[in-house]
């Protein structure tokens, strides 16, 4: 006679280690294996969109920094690049390849968070604290630039807020060659190791139609093979002009689209945003930052919807002008937020200690989830 | 609802995970060999580049006058709304001075616009990140803390006029 056995509702959270931030789950269990999970968001709700309407469009830029706070270079990149095209504005070559710099570096500081605590929250400490290690570095690059290690506020409708620091280019290029081989490093450390592999292959499998379907974008929809990547597809600002590849996942390790693969293909995203680095750098031009900076802004009526390949995904600003110098409306289409919504499928008859490996696996910023 | 089934039953040499974790240790092991990386902060004070974005102070120059002339753009500026400006008139050259200055550091959230805007040069960012209160009284700094003598503040002016 079989026994009787009984569903059970467990909360994971807000306060769970491993879920990066105020995220609570709900997750109803029968035995080990999970039926179903509901993500509770909204914790950390700043009325970004809202608070936009009372700002005028510069204004703005400081508080896009706060929403993926582990990428506000790409966010601050995203609005300035709608805005610009909403005015019609031409920026300086120079402007244009210190964005991509400063962006591509911001891809590899935000992988590099996203992979050392994908190896924390399944029981690998010392692999984060390596990348924290060479994300520090990126940090104190961005510091000599614009002064802020977080929240950036580096890039301004028309131009930046200041120029690069003569020492900018020689010490970002030191930290390109001493990055490389640091790769390999985690490579070694945490990608191929067995028991890594084995807590992640397999798990959490995305298959490319449930991806698409979904509208997931960034490292997650390419870890199901999907060669979607907006700087190739769409492209903005000069990121045609560069040579790089995109990368996919491949299955190599168990299932295509399984938690490895997305790991894996951050892994190989920041190599190339290496390739990237090193051409912008050999091609800077030298130039007046602030020349396209103009003096008020202030869009014709009408909207816009810019979007950019943010590290995590597809970063989307719409932006509503009704002629005034404040935006009509702003509406955000964040990548975490719609990453996460395909997050309950994925845990769907796995482990209760998977959903933790999934969850690192989508690579979520609680601060663009919310806003 | 379909439930997957996991493979459980790995061989002896599937279970024996040494090899991996001796190669972890291993890495360790030869970075304690290597250059430090960390600060030990609190004995060691972090010293931060002229481009620091710290607590914006008011620039104070020699004859212990402030240089802001109270023109309010800053206070307009602000997206966070954390300086408050009141103007008075004075004899000296600038005719306008700021009776009362106060910067809410609760509210301010370090984005430099008001450094930006500034036409004299009066307010600027400086290297202060060191910023705790005990209570929230204590977070409205006015004129009294942040004035601050011109001397300290000239890595910052020199940043200024060459980046920006």
């Amino acid at each position: 006679m079989a026994l009787k056995t009984e569903e059970m509702v467990l909360n994971m959270g807000p306060q769970h280690p491993s879920t990066h931030g105020v995220l609570r789950l709900e997750v109803e269990l029968d035995g080990e294996l999970i039926i179903n999970v509901k993500p509770h968001i909204g914790y950390l709700h700043r009325c970004f969109e809202k608070h936009c309407e009372a700002m005028t469009y510069p204004q703005v830029i400081p508080y896009t920094d706060r929403l993926d706070y582990l990428s506000s270079m790409y966010n601050n990149f995203g609005y300035v690049v709608t805005m610009e095209r909403f005015l019609g504005i031409q920026v300086p070559e120079r402007v244009e390849y210190i964005r991509v710099i400063m962006g591509e570096l911001q891809r590899i500081a935000s992988h590099l968070i996203a992979l050392g605590t994908y190896g924390l929250d399944i029981g690998a400490y010392t692999p984060f604290l390596y990348c924290f290690r060479d994300r520090e570095t990126i940090l104190s690059l961005f510091e000599m630039t614009c002064g802020a290690r977080l929240l950036y506020n580096y890039m301004w409708v028309g131009g930046l807020s200041h120029d690069l620091h003569p020492d900018f280019v020689p010490k970002c290029r030191e930290f390109l060659k001493v990055f490389k081989p640091n790769i390999t490093e985690l490579n070694n450390l945490l990608s191929y190791n067995k028991i890594f592999v084995e807590r992640t292959a397999n798990i959490g499998i995305l298959p490319a139609e449930t991806a698409i379907n979904y509208g997931i974008t960034g490292p997650m929809l390419r870890g199901s093979g999907v060669k979607w990547d907006l700087r190739k597809n769409d492209p903005y600002s000069i990121y045609d002009r560069f040579d790089f590849e995109i990368p996919v996942g491949t299955g190599a390790q168990g299932t295509l689209g399984d938690c490895w693969d997305r790991y894996f293909v951050r892994v190989r995203e920041m190599e190339e945003s290496v390739k990237i680095v090193e051409q912008a750098l050999d091609q800077l031009p030298e130039g007046d930052i602030n020349a396209a900076i103009p003096k008020r802004i202030k869009p014709p009526v009408g909207s816009i919807y810019g979007r950019v390949e943010n590290p995590k995904g597809e970063l989307g600003y719409f932006i509503m002008s009704d002629g005034s110098t404040n935006p009509f409306r702003v509406k955000l289409r964040g990548p975490s937020f719609v990453n996460m919504t395909v997050f309950g499928e994925l845990c769907k008859g796995h482990l209760i200690a998977d959903v933790i490996a999934i969850l690192g696996s989508v690579d979520i910023v609680l601060g663009e989830v919310d806003r | 609802m379909p439930v997957k089934k996991r493979k459980k039953d790995f061989t002896l040499s599937e279970k024996l995970y040494i090899p991996e974790i001796m190669k972890g240790l291993g890495l360790t092991l030869k970075h304690m060999f290597k250059p430090k990386v960390t600060m030990e902060y609190p004995e060691v004070k972090f010293n931060p580049p002229a481009a620091f974005r710290g607590r914006p102070v008011l620039v104070q120059e020699e004859n212990g006058v402030e240089r802001c002339v109270a023109c309010g753009l800053c206070a307009r500026v602000c997206p966070a709304l954390a300086i408050e400006v009141q103007a008075s008139e004075t004899n000296l050259d600038k005719e306008r001075f700021p009776e009362r200055f106060e910067i809410n550091m609760i509210r301010c959230i370090f984005c430099g616009f008001c450094e930006e805007v500034c036409p004299e040069e009066a307010i600027v960012m400086s290297k202060d990140y060191e910023l705790v209160f005990r209570n929230r009284n204590d977070a409205i700094f006015g004129k009294d803390k942040l004035l601050v003598p011109i001397a300290k503040l000239h890595d910052r002016l020199e940043f200024l006029r060459n980046f920006k």
